[in-house]
């Protein structure tokens, strides 16, 4: 009989004790069941009028129903203590984070390593030369005959000087017969680098401009390898199928000469606002390396051949991030350059 | 240059629309520039070739193109009578620069009425952009159009000569400081480069480019003396630079012509002037002095190397035919093109001159993608090139983003940077003043991005990487630099140190180790004279960093104070060289312990002394020292440090911390009379 009501005694405060919400509630529990006047309490307070026999097998179960109990209420206040109150934790996740402190790279820049890294993939070295250059380099090793109308498709920044004739180079052309003085075929490069141009500025023209060369030349290189890379570089630049298109041009250090033009980005094609409906979109020039380039570089004649292109980094950007002014790339205004 | 499409459509018997040529043209020959249509007639604008100027520039040539593209073989021509044969020797031609004049053929045309030309002629030159004006110089045009020879006429009264039968015709070089009104009615005064045409007297016209005033065609003239000739093209193009005067005959002339076409130039304008102007209109005398005639050249060409350089399989028939269409006349033998170049393609001169007309009018794009059979080999990175990009990455990771600049500025800038202008190296030809000298120095227009910046951000941190010019006693050097500028709205404290931290930061992360910076007392340009340092890596001076002077700054506007660095990335390279690869040393397994130590020091000892007394006498035990605070009180200087103390062996008692604690203070007492607050 006193057994099942110590069992129902623990049963029930065990129950209320795990329902408990707060210290003071648990303490309430402790008082009423092992206070002084606990039913537990009262039950082992009785222990003293029971035979012997009884009274042994009733404050066993009593005193482990007491420690049961104890144990409960300090497990429970336990936690009880450790609870958080989240309403009082509570933010506003909508205010703005801490200005992290990170600065931008210049798109140019952005748009030379996506280059670099298509052209290094393809096994191509990146070679760079001065800008201010000599005459040299820049026109007469490069088969641009003294007082030549070639000489006016690049309007060139002459240079102060009682020594040599020096002008800041109008494309990075001339380290291609730089680099061939040093070096045999087979080899493939290429060159990015500033270059400068005598013309006004507008939306669409700058005087300083960035350019990006390449060059390969081997026993047998020809117009289709040339065709070849072209679009795998521009496939894997736009991350699309870009077709190349040739046509015919002139620069004095190829021949063939090529204008190359590759479906619109944009569109694939298609005609957009991009390229002025046309579905092409006119990149850079390029060619077949002309042999008088070779003898320049100190090459026997007709032993080698090989290609040269070359396109403008403005362009890409600019196609690229749908940039509408060429100007904002040498700004330094960084309402623009934060974009990137 | 612009055409008439009539015109081309009867030199070319084309059966193609404007639309249509203009798609050929453009992936055949030369790239198609606009076009615009009134009737039946449409004009067509062309960008012609910078070396195909001596045939294209003319309705014959560029017949010729599309005959060709169009795999026509049938090469346009429009009937041309053969020179009259008169007697020679008048009118008295006297080439005296053979090189400079190749050809010159005169003829002398009386009972010529002058007046307006027939419509015919007038709207073909109007569609083709050139102003009619009167028979005789509308004639003289429309040949130029048609077959590229410029032609010029004198009204034969007003050539002095004598006796008054023979006219005397001279092509010599102006007399130094001679002067000559050209028709633009301005007068020239002549360098004795410039090559002229001249009467016994005087010059009346300056060769190729402009007759002169005097002796030009008006109404009342009635007898002409008519010029072909052929000029050199470099002394036209030199002459027309020096004067600053572009016609259209200079445009060609300088683009070199076909000393043959002259004669063809000539016979068409006879032709046109005695159907034109006046019925009686006669040839009384002509000339032609053509000292060494140019005959056709011939090339061999091995059509296995044409199709090795264009990548394809081109049969040796269709290469001919593709020749042929050209004007060339050829001969085969196996695998050798035999081909002999009409004088008119001045261009065709090599193998691959030849590849390229086989290349365009075969089609590119008929020429297959070949994927390369090339060694697969790691190309040599470019180290310099990673390197700046590692710079880029870091910096742009400690706040900073990247401009770019132009490398010119003014003089202006140098003055108010306080530069020496002989230092500089100038440009020939800048587009305006304020692109006159190449950057010596990246920080003026960086300054000038920090004042523009600070209008729209609060906070300002820049930097470029781009190459610097020098300018030394005459010898022209170019370098690369790194430069770098922070700057705040609010604030007027000192950056140096937030600058520094960040440099240090850089630099220790590319991995550069022995990073020092001493003091650098300079008035030099533009630093802060009391706020400067040399940045020295293994005891080299590579850089500097500190504030810009005050002063400079006001003249940029710029109300707040600014702390530049600048790293020479050229010289780091080659004078201390990449830095090595980061080694990892061991972490120690036992505790470290922190102890603070505040101090009052003298005024002028320095920081780095500190520390260094603290490092001697701290010994291996001492694994760190930190500043966490220090402040001026009156007139003292107070320091407080952060000291890391621990052994790699054991954990340390706290007995011996104190020693070394001990050691520390009273090396600092002793040595630099400090005094170490307790």
């Amino acid at each position: 009989m006193l057994k099942a009501e110590i069992q129902k005694i623990k049963q029930q405060s065990l129950e209320e004790i795990r329902a408990s919400q707060s210290e003071k509630e648990l303490c309430a529990i402790q008082v009423k069941y092992l206070g002084r006047k606990g039913k537990l309490t009262e039950i082992l307070k009785s222990l003293k009028d029971m035979a012997a026999d009884e009274r042994k097998i009733v404050g066993s179960l009593a005193n482990a129903a007491k420690n049961e109990i104890s144990q409960l209420i300090a497990e429970q206040k336990k936690g009880l203590s450790e609870q958080v109150n989240w309403e009082k934790e509570r933010i506003d996740v909508t205010l703005p984070g801490k200005k992290a402190e990170t600065g931008s790279l210049h798109p140019i820049t952005l748009v030379y390593r996506e280059i670099e890294q298509i052209f290094s993939s393809m096994g191509f070295e990146i070679v760079e030369g001065p800008e201010l250059e000599t005459d040299w380099y820049n026109f007469t090793s490069l088969n641009f005959p003294f007082d030549h109308p070639a000489r006016d498709m690049q309007d060139t920044f002459w240079i102060k000087s009682a020594k040599k004739d020096l002008v800041l180079r109008t494309h990075t052309s001339p380290v291609q017969v730089r680099y061939m003085e040093k070096r045999k075929p087979p080899f493939r490069i290429i060159v990015p680098g500033r270059v400068f141009r005598n013309e006004a500025t507008d939306a669409k023209h700058e005087h300083t401009l960035h350019q990006f060369e390449a060059l390969m030349v081997g026993d047998n290189v020809n117009v289709g390898h040339f065709k070849h890379i072209a679009s795998q570089f521009f496939s894997a630049f736009f991350g699309k199928k870009v077709e190349i298109r040739l046509r015919p041009s002139f620069f004095p250090f190829t021949e063939p000469s090529f204008e190359f033009d590759i479906s619109c980005a944009v569109c694939s094609g298609k005609g957009c606002p991009t390229c002025k409906s046309a579905g092409w979109l006119e990149i850079g020039g390029a060619g077949m390396v002309n042999q008088n380039v070779f003898v320049a570089a100190g090459y026997p004649r007709n032993k080698y051949q090989g290609f040269a292109w070359g396109f403008g980094i403005e362009r890409l950007a600019m196609m690229k991030y749908k940039i509408d002014d060429i100007r904002w790339f040498e700004s330094g205004d960084l309402r623009f350059i934060e974009q990137f | 240059m612009k055409y008439s499409y009539l015109w081309l459509e009867e030199l070319s018997k084309t059966k193609k629309t404007p639309a249509q040529l203009a798609e050929l043209l453009t992936m055949r020959a030369f790239e198609f520039e606009d076009m615009r249509t009134e009737g039946k007639e449409t004009q067509m604008e062309f960008s012609i070739l910078p070396n195909r100027g001596h045939d294209a520039l003319s309705h014959i040539g560029l017949a010729r193109e599309i005959c060709a593209c169009e795999g026509r073989k049938s090469l346009p021509t429009f009937n041309v009578s053969r020179l009259p044969t008169l007697n020679a020797g008048n009118p008295k031609i006297d080439i005296k620069e053979k090189k400079l004049c190749l050809r010159y053929i005169g003829a002398v045309l009386e009972n010529i009425k002058v007046s307006a030309s027939p419509k015919w002629i007038q709207e073909r030159l109007l569609v083709c952009g050139i102003k009619p004006i009167n028979n005789i110089v509308d004639i003289t045009n429309y040949v130029m159009l048609e077959c590229g020879q410029p032609l010029h006429t004198f009204d034969a009264k007003k050539i002095y000569h004598i006796p008054y039968t023979i006219y005397q015709i001279l092509i010599r070089k102006a007399k130094k400081g001679e002067k000559i009104k050209l028709l633009d009615e301005k007068t020239y005064e002549l360098n004795d480069n410039d090559l002229v045409i001249a009467d016994s007297e005087k010059p009346i016209a300056l060769a190729g480019v402009m007759g002169g005033f005097d002796s030009g065609v008006t109404k009342k003239t009635t007898s002409i003396v008519l010029e072909s000739a052929n000029f050199n093209s470099t002394s036209i193009r030199k002459t027309r630079m020096r004067h600053n005067i572009a016609t259209e005959s200079s445009y060609r002339f300088e683009r070199q012509i076909d000393p043959n076409l002259a004669e063809m130039g000539m016979a068409r304008a006879i032709e046109l002037i005695q159907e034109i102007c006046g019925k009686s209109a006669r040839v009384v005398a002509l000339a032609d002095v053509y000292p060494k005639k140019v005959n056709p050249w011939k090339i061999k060409l091995n059509i296995n190397y044409a199709n090795s350089l264009l990548g394809e399989k081109i049969p040796v028939a269709k290469m001919k035919n593709i020749l042929e269409s050209l004007g060339l006349n050829i001969k085969t033998a196996k695998n050798i093109l035999d081909c002999e170049i009409p004088t008119f393609r001045i261009d065709l001169k090599t193998r691959e001159d030849l590849i390229e007309e086989i290349g365009r009018i075969y089609g590119y794009e008929n020429i297959k993608e070949q994927p390369l059979c090339a060694e697969t080999k790691t190309p040599p990175q470019n180290e310099k090139r990673d390197f700046e990009n590692k710079l880029r990455d870091i910096l742009a990771g400690l706040g900073f983003s990247e401009v770019m600049n132009y490398s010119f500025y003014s003089a202006d800038d140098i003055a108010k940077c306080n530069l020496k202008v002989e230092d500089h190296i100038e440009v020939a030809n800048p587009l305006s003043l304020d692109q006159q000298y190449l950057r010596w120095s990246l920080a003026p227009n960086l300054l000038k991005n920090v004042a523009l910046n600070l209008k729209n951000f609060s906070d300002v941190k820049i930097f470029e990487i781009g190459n610097k010019f020098q300018n030394i006693k005459g010898e022209t050097k170019e370098a690369t630099v790194l430069v770098g500028a922070i700057a705040h709205k609010s604030s007027k404290e000192s950056l140096f140190f937030e600058l520094k931290g960040k440099i240090e930061e850089l630099l220790t992360k590319i991995g550069y180790k022995n990073t020092k910076y001493q003091i650098l007392d300079t008035k030099h340009n533009i630093w802060h004279q009391t706020r400067v340092a040399e940045i020295k890596i293994s005891g080299k001076e590579i850089g500097r960093i500190g504030e810009v002077s005050p002063q400079v700054l006001r003249k940029y506007g710029i109300k707040q104070p600014v702390a530049l660095f600048g790293i020479r990335i050229s010289e780091l390279l080659e004078k201390i060289g990449y830095p090595e690869e980061k080694s990892y040393h061991s972490v120690s397994k036992f505790p470290v312990v922190e102890r603070d130590i505040s101090m009052f020091i003298r005024g002028n000892t320095k920081f780095n002394e500190i520390k260094a007394k603290i490092n001697e006498a701290g010994g291996n035990l001492l694994k760190n020292i930190e500043l966490f605070d220090s402040f001026e009180k009156d007139g003292q200087k107070s320091l407080a440090l952060r000291l890391k103390i621990g052994s790699d062996a054991k954990t340390l008692t706290s007995a011996e911390i104190d020693a070394v604690m001990k050691k520390v203070i009273s090396k600092l007492e002793k040595d630099l009379k400090v005094k170490v607050r307790k």
